[in-house]
């Protein structure tokens, strides 16, 4: 049992710096991406290579991967910032679609379907990590220091202009805000930390395959961001927690046969979607004037 | 200082579709002056202060700021030599407070953190304050911009330009449904500016603030700059306001 529950703690701690991640462009710069498991993905496949071949430790690992999932979230942002929102959803609709062909089909990088497997355990600074314990104080940790940071970044310069450029784009530019250049960087920032989730997936499970990068899961982590409310820190936290922990307490209720779980999960999530929009727009933790007085961003 | 030419659009035209909604105008725009556009619903005003903006880009003629060409420089840049504007509907950002609109528009570099350190930050600062303080918008600091009254709001996009340090404001109708005691106010704002160095320049219909506030004016009709001079020859002047009163033959 208490094996159980730190695994779902870690898995709630990995989709909460994704949701983090994922509302640093959604909530605070009105950045709608679709493919937000694709740097997830990025993250967990560079991760694991450079843990395989090279016997990187988890922080090289991860650096490695916030490089690269940084460099590649500029060819979404370059061209696809530069135009309204609408275009930017759907160039990274198709970044979803493409990222998850080359996961499947470059097979010589990344096992195609199958995967990679054989993952060696989480190391950090010669210490072996992968005791579950020690791996679920290292998510916190990465965790902790994600929301810190962005914490700083919202309340800095960076964060008021791309606060401004959400509420108009027009206005800011007008300011003297280079609105493409500030929603670039933004993108690149979310990309980057998103893959110290994957990074932390990767090691966690020794194992990954495309299966967990998909289109569903982008969508996934956009239902965590807004159940907890967008532009809140601490929101898309609730929301991960929720997301995750439905399905598990969905188990323990009597009288539902497992075959059907799936589906009535699926039910729930979206009256609960439906419900929270029409009561609660701004989600669970959601700006406005109770944020503030607890303090909020 | 006041009568050096700070802003000069030469010929400037545009065309939407088959509509030329700027025909060839070219006028001044001396500093420490207020100067007022008046025309007409459609006369080209909103599209003139959008083509000296960078807002879009004129179909020919020339645009120079302090004697350098501005055509075709993306608004922001445009914004950081110096020209700030307001907008008709006022775009602010309105769920971010009173307080972030203002230091926002203090902040222009585009990077983790602003560049200049202590001194520039004090700098920041103090046109904050000085901002709040002339729109009195003090108190309404940590109200986000959505729960201001439509005076205050007015208020705040003024209070942002101000902050933003800008040499040259084109102000879109910005007395436009204010109460009395706000409209004394902001008049008494603007002079103050203008006193203090800063070059306006207004679309405006309300003829009472017109004539109140204006050291200049320039007459477009039709996309046409029909006049311009002092406001008491233009305002006079019984063919412009037969255009104007919508009373052509």
């Amino acid at each position: 049992m208490t094996t159980y529950i730190i695994n779902l703690a870690i898995l709630i701690g990995i989709n909460a710096i994704l949701a983090v991640t994922l509302n640093f462009i959604l909530g605070y710069a009105g950045i709608f991406s679709l493919a937000h498991a694709i740097f997830f993905g990025i993250g967990a496949y560079t991760a694991a290579i450079a843990a395989m071949k090279f016997g990187a430790d988890f922080a090289v690992a991860t650096a490695a991967g916030m490089v690269i999932s940084g460099v590649i979230s500029l060819a979404l942002a370059l061209p696809a910032l530069r135009v309204r929102g609408e275009y930017f959803v759907a160039a990274s609709l198709g970044l979803q679609m493409l990222a998850v062909t080359v996961f499947s089909e470059w097979k010589s990088v990344t096992g195609g379907i199958g995967g990679l497997i054989g993952i060696p355990p989480a190391r950090l600074f010669g210490f072996d990590v992968s005791e579950p314990v020690l791996f679920l104080g290292l998510t916190i940790a990465c965790l902790a220091v994600i929301l810190i940071i962005i914490r700083a970044l919202v309340r800095s310069s960076f964060g008021r202009s791309l606060k401004a450029i959400r509420d108009d784009e027009t206005a800011a530019s007008a300011l003297g805000k280079n609105v493409a250049l500030l929603k670039t960087l933004a993108v690149m920032v979310s990309s980057s930390f998103a893959a110290v989730a994957g990074s932390l997936f990767t090691f966690y499970l020794s194992f990954i395959n495309v299966e967990s990068f998909v289109l569903e899961v982008s969508v996934q982590i956009i239902a965590m961001v807004i159940i907890g409310g967008t532009a809140t820190l601490l929101g898309p936290v609730i929301g991960a927690v929720i997301v995750l922990l439905l399905p598990a307490l969905l188990t323990y209720l009597p009288y539902l046969p497992p075959t059907e779980i799936g589906s009535i999960q699926q039910m729930i999530y979206g009256l609960a979607m439906v419900l929270l929009m029409i009561f609660r727009p701004s989600g669970l933790w959601g700006y406005g004037s109770d944020s503030q007085k607890r303090g909020e961003p | 200082m006041s009568g050096e030419i700070l802003f000069q659009a030469d010929n400037i035209s545009k065309t939407f579709g088959g509509l030329k909604a700027v025909d060839n105008v070219s006028f001044a725009l001396r500093a420490g002056i207020v100067t007022t556009l008046v025309g007409p619903n459609g006369a080209g005003k909103t599209t003139l202060f959008n083509a000296m903006t960078g807002h879009l880009v004129p179909d020919q003629g020339a645009v120079t700021f302090l004697g350098k060409s501005i055509l075709g420089l993306p608004r922001w840049k445009v914004a950081r030599l110096g020209i700030g504007r307001t907008f008709q509907d006022l775009k602010l950002f309105s769920h971010m407070t009173v307080l972030e609109n203002v230091t926002t528009a203090t902040e222009s570099g585009s990077w983790l953190w602003q560049t200049g350190g202590r001194a520039s930050k004090a700098a920041r600062i103090e046109r904050i304050e000085r901002a709040l303080a002339a729109t009195q918008l003090q108190r309404r600091r940590d109200t986000r911009a959505v729960d201001l009254s439509y005076a205050e709001r007015k208020f705040l996009s003024i209070a942002r330009i101000m902050a933003s340090g800008a040499r040259l404001w084109l102000l879109d109708e910005p007395a436009s449904g204010l109460d009395r005691s706000s409209y004394d106010r902001f008049l008494t704002v603007l002079r103050n500016e203008v006193t203090s160095g800063v070059t306006i320049c207004i679309i405006e219909h309300n003829l009472d603030i017109v004539q109140s506030i204006s050291d200049r004016i320039a007459f477009l009709d039709q996309g046409k700059l029909l006049a311009e001079g002092d406001p008491k020859t233009i305002l006079s002047d019984p063919a412009l306001a037969a255009i104007y009163f919508g009373e052509r033959a």
